[in-house]
């Protein structure tokens, strides 16, 4: 007998998968949700992004034109080189960013990265991403400064609004909420403990 | 282990000076900050009976949820391993990391690995082996086992990592400060990382739906050792399963409130099988090893609410018998109440028949536990069981027996309980006994408070009369 039979045949596995099916989408009617604050999903998104726990800036632009020079805006304010990494997405590709020093790869020890977020979570603030051809995962990891555009039309109340929406069948999808930290030595919090040090939206109105 | 065993480890945990300082720093922020975080969420009683009822809807439906999972999983290009016992899983891993040329692993913490011994059995295949979150890198180079199933190192004070880390890091932190420690593990790490053959994770969910597996962390380090490696393996326990990702949402919520306070981890990532065609990045291979390890008898037998835990550590950041002696002290891979039952299950009762004991039974755990798993009846469970099979041993048997003798002659046992308690209260000194024959165990780390009044027979009497 192999391990997987003799496993399943201690769980005398139920053919009535209908019947599953069933209690398992009752078990999602009405869930007890984390009271939130009235008001604009925007709104709240924005104000969660400042909240100790996420500690992300962020800023608006009006359309995706502006990206570059609000991506110059912050870099300058951090007193960084004009250098990014971009993911291959023809959406930012595309933009003109003449001035910049670009690459697709991030270097172990890469400034700044930037990503193209699929929603954002009024409810924790998360920023929702999906790996692809166009999206690579790992620089969002590496970078010290991760800088995240954000279309407002994909800013939603709740996780299960993203849950719901029918995400597609890729690689990963992670949730970011807030900068890489830790509490591991005596409790004490450190901001920027493997990944990214520093969180910075920005928010596309007409995109 | 055995009986004197433990009681050693609580004797030098009681004696270590800076234990109970660095206990009250980690459990007790959590504590507060999870008291912060549930009176901001007035239906948590609500959402932590809803977490309760979809675990057990996926352990009544354990077989189902497998085979589904291992279907999705392999549409999703994953491949799903069984293993029965701890050594079959380290030898499927051991195998794959061999299959695969492994030099080095980035393992990002898990307590199955834990649990089935994956450190272990690495080292002794002779592949290298680097634990990504900063508390396991602190334990590694410590050579130490976790104290804590959320913070491995809690332990450890400020001097002690300091230490270690001067020791071993290739270009240390230039000054005294925790932020310049997590820093030179931050340069430490990232290159091992980045170079490593092999990423190794547990799973904090398997979605059942998809064939995804959740981790959560705060460091992001679980990324950061699973997406650059050409393979990335899963550990998980069969009861991780849930069967959405709807579903893991709410347990989400419930989870990150009871370990740390927060509404949500920083990073929780869901992987479906390996890179697809023109990914930039991402496993080639992706392996998940379910592992039972007794699972399956727990929940055909007496412990399948113990299948609910989503190792939160809840219970024993508010366990009074925790936060005295610490992790160390229990001996198994998991500390406090969830500690308690498991390791009985996992590393058999009779030397662990102790734990059971090491419990006030005042409930807290199961007060606090996001899934409502009744810890205090599970342990009165281990009790009754270790006095049905005989592993009491004869001082505490012939105690019993001797109370049960008195106490089916209720006269007698007033009497002898009102002299008693007058003595006690006599031996006392100002209030308070620490010296007292036949119970050297209770007073030799704390006194004993004497009797005040009568017995509890005696002042009932009295209230009565008085109404």
């Amino acid at each position: 007998m192999t391990a997987r039979d003799a496993i399943l045949s201690r769980l005398a596995a139920d053919v009535h998968s209908e019947r599953i099916a069933a209690e398992a989408a009752a078990l999602l009617v009405d869930p007890p949700l984390p009271p939130m604050p009235e008001g604009d999903p925007v709104d709240l998104f924005l104000d969660k992004l400042s909240e100790a726990a996420i500690s992300a800036t962020h800023d608006r632009i009006g359309n995706i034109a502006a990206l570059p020079a609000a991506v110059v805006r912050y870099l300058d304010k951090w007193r960084l080189p004009h250098s990014l990494c971009l993911p291959p997405d023809p959406a930012l590709t595309e933009l003109d960013w003449a001035g910049f020093e670009l690459h697709a790869t991030a270097a172990p020890d890469e400034t700044a990265a930037l990503a193209l977020a699929l929603a954002g979570v009024a409810e924790t603030g998360s920023l929702v991403f999906e790996t692809g051809p166009h999206a690579p995962m790992l620089p969002n990891f590496l970078c010290l400064h991760h800088l995240v555009v954000l279309p407002q039309t994909a800013i939603v109340t709740r996780l299960e609004s993203v849950v719901n929406a029918g995400l597609q069948p890729v690689r990963a999808h992670y949730w970011v909420s807030g900068v890489s930290g830790t509490t591991d030595i005596e409790g004490q919090y450190v901001r920027g403990a493997h990944g990214p040090r520093y969180l910075h939206v920005i928010v596309v109105d007409d995109a | 282990m055995s009986t004197a065993a433990f009681a050693r480890r609580v004797d030098k945990a009681l004696g270590d000076p800076l234990l109970k300082v660095a206990l009250d720093r980690t459990a007790g922020t959590a504590e507060a900050k999870r008291a912060v975080a549930v009176a901001a969420y007035p239906g948590f009683d609500d959402a932590r009976d809803r977490a309760a009822a979809i675990k057990d809807h996926v352990i009544a439906n354990l077989g189902h949820y497998l085979e589904q999972l291992e279907a999705n999983a392999k549409a999703a290009g994953a491949r799903v391993h069984w293993a029965r016992t701890a050594d079959e899983a380290c030898r499927m891993v051991v195998d794959i990391c061999r299959a695969a040329g492994a030099k080095s692993v980035a393992r990002s913490k898990s307590m199955l690995g834990e649990e089935i011994g994956l450190p272990h059995a690495l080292e002794a295949a002779g592949i290298g082996r680097v634990e990504t979150d900063l508390a396991e890198h602190i334990i590694q180079l410590a050579d130490e086992r976790p104290s804590h199933i959320v913070w491995p190192a809690m332990h450890k004070t400020r001097e002690q990592v300091s230490d270690l880390f001067r020791a071993h890091h290739r270009e240390p932190h230039h000054e005294e400060s925790i932020a310049a420690m997590a820093e030179s593990a931050r340069r430490e790490l990232r290159q091992r990382m980045l170079g490593a053959d092999v990423g190794i994770s547990g799973a904090n969910f398997l979605i059942a739906d998809s064939g995804a597996v959740c981790t959560v962390t705060n460091e992001g380090n679980a990324e950061l050792s699973l997406v650059p490696p050409r393979v990335h393996i899963v550990t998980a326990g069969i009861e991780k399963i849930v069967p959405s990702m709807a579903h893991a949402v709410h347990m989400l919520r419930v989870l990150a409130r009871s370990a740390t306070g927060a509404a949500i981890t920083q990073y929780t990532t869901f992987y479906a099988g390996p890179r697809r065609s023109g990914d930039r990045d991402g496993p080639e291979e992706m392996h998940i090893v379910l592992v039972d390890n007794g699972r399956t008898e727990m929940r055909n037998g007496d412990l399948a609410e113990m299948l609910r835990c989503i190792r939160c550590g809840a219970c024993m950041n508010h366990c009074i018998v925790f936060r005295q002696i610490g992790g160390h002290a229990y001996g198994g891979t998991y500390p406090g109440p969830m500690g308690s039952v498991l390791t009985p299950q996992l590393d058999g009762l009779k030397p662990n028949r102790d734990l059971a004991h090491a419990c006030t039974l005042n409930g807290r755990c199961q007060e606090v536990c996001p899934v409502r798993i009744p810890l205090p009846t599970l342990l009165r469970g281990w009790r009754e069981k270790s006095w049905r099979e005989g592993l009491e041993p004869i001082s505490v048997r012939s105690a019993l027996g001797l109370w049960a003798w008195f106490v089916r002659r209720p006269r007698l046992y007033r009497l002898v309980g009102s002299v008693g308690a007058r003595l006690l209260s006599a031996w006392g000194r100002r209030g308070w006994i620490s010296k007292l024959p036949l119970a050297d165990g209770w007073v030799e780390h704390r006194d004993f408070p004497a009797p005040e009044g009568g017995s509890f027979m005696a002042q009932y009497r009295r209230q009565r009369g008085g109404r």
